[in-house]
């Protein structure tokens, strides 16, 4: 039987033992990954995953489980197992599957490549030496390796409803990456690079990828705090998402709901300078944060979520959106066989500007230039913001050294409004891409 | 000599609330060990005193995954046909339940099954990993030859005797909790729920959740161990936030541990909500929070995971052997202050970090790294140790069978000091005292790390003053071992959650006495002058 098959006769067998509604979620994925440190293989790992998780509804009662058997004996055991778990659960009058059906056609976004199953070992193994290799030569400041990786993947997604959905997509992964470390006792720095891609010809190539990842380290030896102070700061594209985070996750439409985030009440109003323009678009041909349906089994499309500083959505699905009693495009996320589908942000852009970066911190005379950041730092219920942050000083339009252990401290709310320069250097790795921006102050807390 | 307190796993400090499994020693008895200068060792080897050696009754027989010896033996053979040095059989059957209420609903009851076999072969420092959650004969044989492809060479005259070991039992647990249907652990959602929000007008959302997880392991390795273990961890735990004039605030608090579900109660769960409704009060009218150095105060048993986090990923024994942290080459070096002495235990009865065997087959050990100072060790799995000529401590973890294991802490703690918790608020002028402390993370190459602060408090003239908000405590792990200055005997194990790393999830407990670090900086809103 195939997969396909599996979760179809799951959700026909709950409609036969009297749910309401049936949804099966069945993901199957095999993964390769070796790594390889000093020049030398040290771990080879393949593995092979399966599962379905079946969702039911019966009287506006909820029931979910999970299960990797997928033998046809345990499976009906299974089945009747999740209804007893909706028979615990409350009644919600909006509990139930999306409106919607099968209406929408998918379409292919190119996210398979089959090229990667013929990579032989020798050259995953080749390409991992070799980006290694160049890393740890890139500067003599350079004293050891945390180890370089290939990996590759595949993927299947089948989500069957009771009302008529019946989808499938299989995504291909392929990349490397290298890890190195500068500096000996006391003044030792780790950093690296990586390229992930859906098909193996759009990945860098090997010398870039370790080019930047030995800059990136090296850069970053003899850091140290600075004394507290409020000055310009200009977030690098790279370390900018951990900051966008906090915006999308108070986006959340069932926080609104509760009320249990700084932007409750924010929607059509500007909540940002106008510089910034913000969508989700998992739709662009073999990009890594791409699919071709949600997490509710939705074809994708994109949505703009804040336009020139306006705030133009929250981010429900279709249960959350049900309850508030809100007519919205759903946006949904699934974190894979074991969970229901929530939503969630799939693959977001935040618009270029046109400036470049190094124009913006030539124009400033005293500021601090962020290229990490140490977790996402928005209180979602007060919008305050305070997060670890590393960097480089800018002094007269030029770095002056770099920086770490110091702190970002405001609000959120205020820090997007002082947003006063984006720059153009959008770069999409994943599946939340900005380019980076300047804030006209804020406050770094240190010595 | 150890003595146990009677009231084995529950004491209760402010708020009543449960917050300790147990108490190896009592409070004189700790000042006395100290005084003598020496970290206190159980001569009666605990678990012993606790000993539920029944497993749960639901995952003893007929599972899918119950390999017999001779399919073990002729997997690890299958294993080691390339040449490999040592091959391991790791089984899983894992089954977890979660119960939510939330908006005065039961929102859903979940379960799930996972069920997989993970074959490891090693040669030198080269690791072989595939798994597979299909159990046929042929996969099985299939994944085992994957694994072996890592060793190159001629298959070595190996005879492989498994011999089935008995462990010993750090868990509490009578009843498990995959036995009790969901509507009985709803009765508990309902109390903690009505409580919380009788606890004041202003709270306005209330979570309270139950979870369990149940799992069978059998591990067998060419070594000749073969050991079966039945492991539960539970957990209740109870968010609450308020809303006035704009202002939220949260507050959450749990009770869980290797615990079975006779730990919970009406009663505690109670003492659950009246703790989450506490620091969600106490929060709201919280302050921004300065930014700059202060001195702090860390509150006992909440604030261990910064010892976890900033000190413990250090000490780990992959990190010494890669010479990627940064204490690689300090052992029997000094690395703090005298008042330090840091542990990891994974024998503490009922700790959510406890294991009678770890992934590997390798007992539970109680492991000092920091002994009035001193760097006295790291955390090692058997590859690790092996490489590094030592032997193994007990600390190889894995997530799952899709994961090998690697070098984990289970329970880590401050181990308790001498001065007395009041002298210790007392000699802080103006700084900051931490209540609890909330998620972090850190860097083991360069030890620095940061982490939020979900209550907090200003300290004026000794004296705990305004409730703080958007606390980040920041800095260095070495650093701060060197500025730890006083630490009270009043330790408290409890707690923990789910620590990750190498994108494996293991959970994980902590604990600390009170304690002063002279300076750390303070990352908040509030820029002074």
């Amino acid at each position: 039987m195939s997969h396909k098959d599996i979760a179809e006769k799951v959700v026909k067998e709950a409609l036969t033992l009297g749910v309401d509604e049936a949804e099966a979620y069945l993901e199957s994925s095999r993964e390769f990954n070796l790594e390889v440190r000093n020049g030398d293989v040290e771990t080879v790992k393949q593995s092979a995953t399966k599962g379905i998780g079946l969702t039911v509804y019966k009287d506006n009662k909820f029931g979910f489980s999970y299960t990797s058997d997928l033998s046809s004996e345990s499976l009906r055991e299974f089945t009747k197992r999740t209804i007893q778990l909706a028979e615990v659960a409350d009644p919600k009058s909006w509990n139930g599957l999306p409106d919607y059906g099968q209406e929408e056609k998918q379409w292919d976004m190119d996210l398979w490549d089959p090229s990667i199953f013929e990579i032989e070992n020798s050259k995953k193994i080749d390409t991992a030496k070799k980006v290694e290799k160049s890393a740890l030569a890139y500067d003599k400041r350079i004293t050891k390796s945390y180890g370089a990786s290939f990996s590759d993947g595949e993927s299947e997604t089948i989500i069957v409803n009771s009302k008529g959905i019946s989808r499938s997509c299989k995504t291909t992964s392929v990349g490397f990456g290298v890890s190195v470390i500068a500096g000996e006792g006391n003044n030792m720095q780790s950093s690296g690079w990586s390229s992930t891609k859906r098909h193996f010809k759009d990945l860098e190539n090997i010398e870039s990828v370790a080019k930047k990842a030995g800059r990136r380290t090296v850069e970053k030896l003899g850091a140290k705090p600075v004394a507290t102070t409020k000055v310009p700061v200009v977030v690098d594209r790279y370390a900018a998402g951990a900051f966008w985070y906090g915006l999308l996750f108070a986006m959340d439409g069932d926080s609104v709901f509760k009320k249990t985030t700084f932007l409750t009440d924010y929607l059509g109003k500007p909540v940002a300078s106008e510089l910034i323009t913000i969508a989700d678009n998992p739709t662009i041909p073999r990009h890594m944060g791409s699919v071709p349906f949600d997490g509710e089994g939705k074809i994708t499309k994109e949505n703009t979520l804040v336009a020139n500083g306006i705030l133009k959505m929250f981010i429900y699905d279709s249960i959350t959106a049900r309850k508030a009693g809100v007519n919205v495009n759903t946006i949904t996320q699934r974190g894979g066989y074991k969970s229901s589908p929530f939503g969630n942000f799939l693959n977001v852009i935040v618009k270029n500007g046109n400036i470049s970066r190094e124009k913006i911190i030539e124009g400033i005379v005293d500021g601090f230039y962020v290229t990490g950041l140490r977790g996402i730092g928005t209180d979602i219920p007060t919008g305050n913001y305070s997060v670890g942050a590393s960097g480089f000083w800018i002094k007269n339009g030029e770095i002056a050294f770099p920086v770490d252990g110091v702190t970002l401290g405001g609000n959120t709310a205020e820090i997007l409004k002082n947003i006063v320069l984006v720059a153009d250097d959008l770069d999409m790795r994943g599946n939340l891409n900005s380019p980076s921006f300047k804030v006209s102050e804020l406050a770094v807390g240190g010595k | 000599m150890v003595e146990v307190s009677a009231d084995i796993p529950i004491t209760t400090k402010k708020g009543g609330v449960m917050k300790a499994y147990f108490r190896p020693i009592k409070r004189r008895e700790f000042i006395k060990k100290s005084m003598a200068g020496g970290t206190f060792l159980a001569t009666v080897p605990l678990w012993k005193l606790f000993s539920y050696s029944l497993p749960p009754p639901d995952l003893t027989s007929n599972l899918p995954i119950d390999l017999d010896k001779e399919t073990l033996d002729k997997l690890l053979a299958i294993a080691l046909q390339n040449g490999g040095e040592f091959a391991e059989v790791y089984v899983e059957y894992n089954v977890s339940n979660s119960i939510g209420l939330d908006e005065n609903k039961i929102r859903a009851a979940t379960r799930g099954v996972d069920m997989g076999v993970g074959i490891r072969v090693l040669q030198g420092e080269k690791t072989g990993y595939a798994h597979t959650d299909d159990l046929s004969p042929e996969k099985l044989e299939e994944t085992a030859r994957i694994a072996g492809l890592i060793a190159s060479g001629n298959r070595k005259e190996q005879s492989i005797s498994l011999k089935e070991r008995d462990i010993p039992n750090y868990y509490l647990v009578k009843t498990s909790p995959d036995s009790i249907i969901p509507q009985d652990k709803a009765k508990l959602l309902w109390k903690a729920n009505s409580v919380a929000r009788e606890y004041d007008k202003r709270i306005n959302q209330v979570g309270v959740g139950f979870g369990d997880i149940n799992k069978k392991i059998i591990i067998a390795n060419s070594e000749g161990i073969f050991v079966t273990d039945h492991q539960t961890i539970s957990r209740l735990s109870v968010s609450a936030s308020a809303l006035e004039n704009g202002r939220r605030s949260r507050g959450y608090a749990y009770k869980g541990g290797t615990l079975g579900y006779e730990h919970y109660d009406l009663q505690i769960a109670e003492e659950i909500a009246k703790e989450a409704g506490r620091v969600t009060m106490a929060m709201l009218p919280a302050e921004d929070a300065p930014a700059g150095e202060y001195p702090i105060v860390l509150a006992k048993g909440d604030c261990g995971t910064f010892f976890h986090e900033a000190i413990g990923h250090s000490l780990e024994g992959d990190g010494a052997r890669k010479k990627t942290t940064c204490f690689w080459d300090k052992k029997g070096k000094t690395i703090a202050t005298k008042m330090v002495s840091l542990a990891d235990d994974g024998t503490v009865p009922g700790a959510r970090g406890s294991i009678n065997v770890d992934d590997e087959g390798t007992p539970g050990q109680k492991n000092i790294l920091i002994e009035n100072g001193l760097c006295t060790g790291f955390l090692y799995d058997n590859l690790n140790a092996k490489l590094m000529g030592t032997q193994s401590t007990g600390n190889g973890r894995r997530e799952s069978y899709q994961h090998y294991p690697i070098p984990r802490m289970t329970n880590t703690y401050l181990m308790a000091g001498k001065d007395d918790p009041e002298d210790i608020l007392r000699s802080v002028k103006k700084g900051i005292y931490i209540a609890k402390i909330g998620g972090g993370n850190v860097s083991p190459t360069t030890g620095r790390f940061v982490f939020s602060v979900p209550e907090g408090y200003m300290i004026d003239s000794g004296k705990i003053t305004t409730p703080l908000k958007g606390i980040q405590l920041m800095g260095n792990g070495p650093d701060v071992l060197m500025n730890i200055t006083m630490v009270a005997p009043d330790l408290e194990i409890w707690g923990g959650g789910t620590c990750g790393k190498d994108g494996q999830g293991k959970p994980v407990s902590d604990g600390n006495p009170t304690l002063k670090v002279a300076k750390i900086t303070i990352g908040g809103a509030k820029v002074q002058g």
